[in-house]
């Protein structure tokens, strides 16, 4: 059971979508906007890790790597009960707009309350977020 | 159902509550299921009845907690419906993360301007 409306976020950028897309796959480039990234494999199926504060960390593969407009990507923290890895997925896309580039981020799946009662996978989360309102 | 909308306590609240792990998973057991504290404390080696009551206490002024009397005992389940304002939080993760893209990208790619 996943949320129906996901989480939705955007943010202009005066460079060209080229300049953009190596930031959202590649790990030195990763840990510049998101957190550490220990590793990545930028292609389907690849995977990638990222430290998000002193003791978050993300689990992610990706599923669709569309230089350079889109990649999609799943968003998971291990060892929670929330958040199991490939439960959410966020999804990016690169929109050119004259000489700037429209980013578009997308977050599926996130648990509601709706949900949460009968759905294992909700406090990893609150994990994450008592750590994200901490900073 | 309880409390209307209007009268959740604010997002701070609910993360102060959600702080600490024990009561994290208090929460865990009481999802989907009443328990009375009681059975709850019994999950907890190295907390007190007492300490467990305070648990609870925070619990449900974050609104985390809902309880009804059964008899002599009082039932405690999870109300998940702070939640929302949880999520709002990491609502806020993401245009946060942009700005740093943002900044970064920019950064490294700065306008050709005038000449060359």
């Amino acid at each position: 059971m996943t949320s129906p409306d996901p989480l939705i976020a955007t943010i202009r950028i005066a460079a060209p979508p080229t300049a953009v897309f190596p930031y959202l796959i590649e790990a030195p480039l990763l840990a510049r906007w998101i957190g550490d990234a220990t590793g990545s494999t930028p292609e389907p199926g690849g995977a990638f890790a990222l430290a998000i504060g002193d003791s978050t960390s993300v689990r992610g593969q990706f599923l669709t790597v569309d230089p350079p407009k889109r990649v999609v990507f799943t968003w998971g923290v291990p060892g929670r009960d929330v958040l199991p890895a490939g439960s959410t997925t966020v999804e990016i896309v690169l929109t050119p707009d004259g000489p700037d580039t429209i980013v578009e981020l997308t977050h599926h799946g996130l648990p509601r309350s709706e949900v949460a009662s009968h759905q294992a996978g909700w406090t990893g989360l609150l994990d994450v977020l008592a750590r994200v309102a901490a900073r | 159902m309880t409390a209307a909308a209007g009268d959740e306590p604010g997002p701070d609240v609910v993360l102060r509550a959600l702080a600490d792990p024990n009561r994290r998973q208090i929460l865990r057991l009481v999802r989907g299921t009443e328990l009375p504290a009681g059975q709850i404390a019994a999950h907890f080696a190295n907390v007190t009845q007492q300490g467990i009551s305070q648990h609870l206490r925070v619990l449900e002024r974050a609104g985390l907690l809902s309880e009804r009397r059964a008899g002599t005992r009082r039932l405690y389940t999870l109300r998940p419906e702070p939640l929302d304002q949880v999520r709002a939080v990491l609502a806020e993760f993401w245009p946060a993360a942009l700005t740093q893209l943002k900044a970064a990208v920019e950064r490294d790619n700065p306008p050709s301007g005038g000449t060359s």
